[in-house]
């Protein structure tokens, strides 16, 4: 008797034991393990790592993530697609390389396209940056696009604000216009102070030619012509030595002049440092200026971060009617400089299902709120839920700044002249040739109109050389534009 | 035993893998010189000839890089064998606290050349560099040193200098200990000055191992990337671009691979011609002195 009853609670434990088990594994992935590529982290691939941590205990499944260096990263996922083998279950890759892969990627499940979660992804994202050729083919995971940061205490410091009203006859605010904000740039520099109007990234490889898009954005995208700004859509011809972009890039190198001495050989790294170390009264780049200049630890002007969409212009170079077009009020045109980390899974994946609930789970609003507010994951906010949560970002910055910088992704991923960033094959050697053009021309040893000649006419070489038509094809999709 | 034919059984098998190992990729890379092969946009390999080597026979990048890499690597090389061999001079003349000296001298060469690079950023820094501060405060202005094309040379010839001088300085040492004393006592019976002892004996003694040291550093020099890649990324311009990085632009960031694997062999080939004018100028020197 004692047996049987012993033999009878045994059973009943581990039927109950079974159950937990299975409760705790929702969906059920036990024994499958996904393979998912991501450049060497810590940015991307924390985000990867601790999200698959998460979602292991969720569903009892496991992902490795491997990690390449990012010169390997392109080659190893397109060599495992072209070849048809089943090598990674999820790639996560920079938007450029969408071209290429596209071919070869699953696409969305549509359980997964609608619902609350869905509609929270920036409308930029979800209705363009994930889509190609009508297809939903991946996610984005890391949301990327240039903002405007300065120093608050500066601003508004009212002696500061006398002393620039009178020099330049208007009120120190935050600028609306690049010409503003080269005006508070000059008056900011002040080397014996050491202190400098702005800083940006200038140096060959250091991810300038994006800073540079984001000047000539505000001059040559024109509203109603989408898709124009880097090449006339129709012909696939170079527009990047009009006058719009001209113009933004002698402004660029305006700006140089009022950075710090060595800012010919920043990267946006030291960029950060230099807004950081309260060495400029402003910046423009990416989300991680402001999270690291509000921190504590590494900022010495932390609680005086503000933060607004880019600066813009009252009149835009029309390629078409070849002059400038004349706008009542400021246009801003928020550059989506790279456009931000996209995760996929390709068509060769024996672990689709998994692999999509993943990438739901990794992008889920919980998780990928998480990640933005966590410093070195690399993920800035995409999903509008990201920049609403004001509760999301009290750790890192105070009630102020934390309004300023999610108002500044709202309104830029709101903005209705919005650019994406061109995603085209062969994208590392058309701005290759900007890069060097660019260095170039800040170095002084050309003009702004001599640099961008050189790079129309290699970006027209290399169309050429890639095959015009597929460039075109190619750029009109990752333009949201219809197949001519 | 000598003639038995066993012998090839045993030899055969390891000479084979050991030529597949060092021939193999260097046959294949020859074999995609010829070819037109991209990886972006993914384009299949395609048969091309001699086109690659003539597209970058005719690219003015490919000289300006091969100029700026020649001009790195001759005269960093240069001022490192001048150095080289006056330190080695005197830490061969046992000068007070030599083993100290002799070890410090060693330390920048058995460090990383991208942190030498990172050290040497900082360093340069017009802002917060020492070396800018220093001039500040003798009252001179602060120096484009990465970011104007001569300075930046400059700095990279200067990082070069400052690594790999400890290199030169081992070598030179261990070939003037092998210096046989009697020379030096029959000149000094001669009352032969020092520098006559150095012109008349040192420098032709020492001159077969000066010659491969030179000849080594070369080729090591030629083949500069990281410092670069650091300090200037190849800018202003492409104008301290080296070939390497020429090399890593095209293959690892465009992935032209037809192209970049072209370059390689042309790196090679210049690299072969210098050496072997390098040679033919030391030969009646080196034989002289023999």
């Amino acid at each position: 008797m004692r047996k049987m009853l012993l033999g009878a609670s045994a059973v009943a434990a581990l039927t109950l034991a079974a159950g937990g088990a299975q409760a705790a594994c929702e969906p059920d992935y036990s024994g499958v393990t996904l393979t998912a590529a991501s450049q060497t982290g810590p940015y991307i691939a924390s985000a990867l790592q601790s999200a698959g941590e998460e979602w292991a205990k969720k569903t009892c499944g496991k992902v490795n993530v491997v990690e390449f260096p990012w010169s390997e990263l392109y080659p190893k996922i397109v060599t495992s697609l072209s070849s048809g083998e089943e090598t990674f279950d999820v790639i996560t890759f920079a938007p450029a390389w969408s071209p290429d892969f596209t071919d070869f990627l699953a696409e969305t499940p549509e359980a997964m396209r609608q619902g609350a979660a869905w509609e929270d992804i920036a409308p930029i994202y979800r209705e363009q940056l994930m889509v190609w050729n009508g297809k939903t083919l991946s996610q984005t995971i890391d949301g990327d696009v240039h903002t405007y940061t300065y120093r608050i205490d500066l601003f508004e410091d009212p002696k500061e604000q006398e002393a620039f009203k009178a020099k330049y006859g208007y009120d120190l605010a935050v600028p609306k216009t690049w010409q503003q904000y080269l005006d508070i740039a000059e008056f900011f520099t002040r080397p014996d102070q050491g202190l400098w109007g702005t800083a940006e990234a200038y140096r060959r490889g250091g991810q300038q030619f994006w800073f540079f898009f984001s000047h000539a954005a505000a001059y040559t995208n024109v509203p109603g012509q989408p898709g124009a700004m880097f090449f006339d859509p129709d012909t696939m011809d170079a527009n990047i030595n009009n006058p719009g972009w001209v113009r933004g890039l002698e402004e660029y190198v305006k700006s140089s002049k009022f950075a710090p001495p060595n800012a010919l050989n920043f990267s946006f790294g030291e960029v950060n440092a230099a807004v950081a170390g309260g060495q400029v009264a402003q910046s423009i780049g990416w989300g991680d200026t402001g999270v690291i200049a509000a921190d504590k630890a590494q900022s010495k002007i932390a609680g005086n971060v503000g933060s607004d969409i880019l600066p813009g212009s009252t009149e835009i170079y029309d390629y078409k009617t070849k002059d400038w077009k004349k706008f009542d009020e400021v246009v801003h045109s928020p550059f989506m400089a790279f456009g931000g980390w996209q995760a996929a899974v390709p068509a060769t994946s024996q672990q689709q299902e998994a692999a999509w609930n993943f990438i739901e789970f990794l992008s889920s609003p919980e998780v990928s709120g998480k990640a933005a507010v966590t410093g070195g994951t690399g993920v800035n906010p995409y999903r509008i839920s990201h920049t609403t949560n004001m509760d999301l970002w009290k750790s890192l910055f105070t009630e102020r700044e934390a309004k300023e910088y999610l108002a500044g992704q709202a309104n830029s991923l709101a903005a209705p002249n919005v650019v994406l960033d061109m995603r085209l094959p062969g994208y590392f050697s058309y701005t290759e040739v900007v890069e060097i053009e660019l260095s170039k021309a800040l170095a002084g040893e050309v003009t702004a109109q001599q640099a961008l000649d050189t790079v129309a006419a290699e970006w027209n070489r290399l169309t050429d050389e890639f095959g015009r038509e597929n460039q075109l094809a190619a750029y009109r999709a990752a333009m949201g534009l219809p197949p001519k | 035993m000598r003639n038995d034919p066993i012998k090839y059984f045993f030899i055969w098998p390891a000479l084979l893998i050991v030529l597949g190992i060092s021939i193999f990729p260097l046959i294949y890379s020859l074999t995609t010189s010829f070819m037109s092969y991209r990886l972006v946009p993914p384009s299949p390999p395609r048969f091309v000839g001699l086109d690659n080597y003539a597209s970058l026979l005719t690219n003015p990048r490919f000289w300006q890089v091969t100029w700026t890499t020649s001009l790195i690597a001759f005269v960093s090389v240069a001022i490192q064998y001048v150095i080289g061999f006056a330190v080695a001079l005197a830490l061969h003349a046992k000068v007070p606290g030599e083993r100290l000296f002799r070890v410090t001298f060693l330390l920048p060469m058995l460090i990383a050349p991208v942190a030498v690079a990172l050290i040497a950023r900082q360093i340069f820094n017009p802002t917060v560099g020492p070396l800018n501060e220093l001039m500040t405060f003798f009252g001179f202005p602060n120096l484009p040193f990465l970011t104007q094309t001569y300075w930046a040379i400059g700095a990279l010839i200067t990082v070069e200098v400052w690594q790999w001088t400890p290199f030169i300085i081992l070598m030179l040492l261990a070939g003037l200990a092998t210096l046989p004393d009697d020379v030096y006592e029959a000149a000094a019976l001669e009352n032969a000055s020092k520098w006559q002892q150095f012109w008349g004996i040192t420098f032709p003694m020492m001159l077969p191992i000066s010659a491969a040291v030179v000849f080594i550093r070369l080729i090591e020099s030629y083949k500069i990337i990281d410092t670069v890649f650091v300090l200037t990324g190849g800018g202003p311009g492409i104008s301290t671009e080296t070939l390497t990085l020429f090399a890593y632009q095209e293959g690892f960031k465009k992935f032209n691979l037809g192209y970049t694997s072209a370059l390689s062999f042309l790196f090679l080939i210049t690299i072969t011609v210098i050496g072997v004018v390098y040679l033919a100028i030391l030969k009646p020197h080196l034989a002289k002195h023999r």
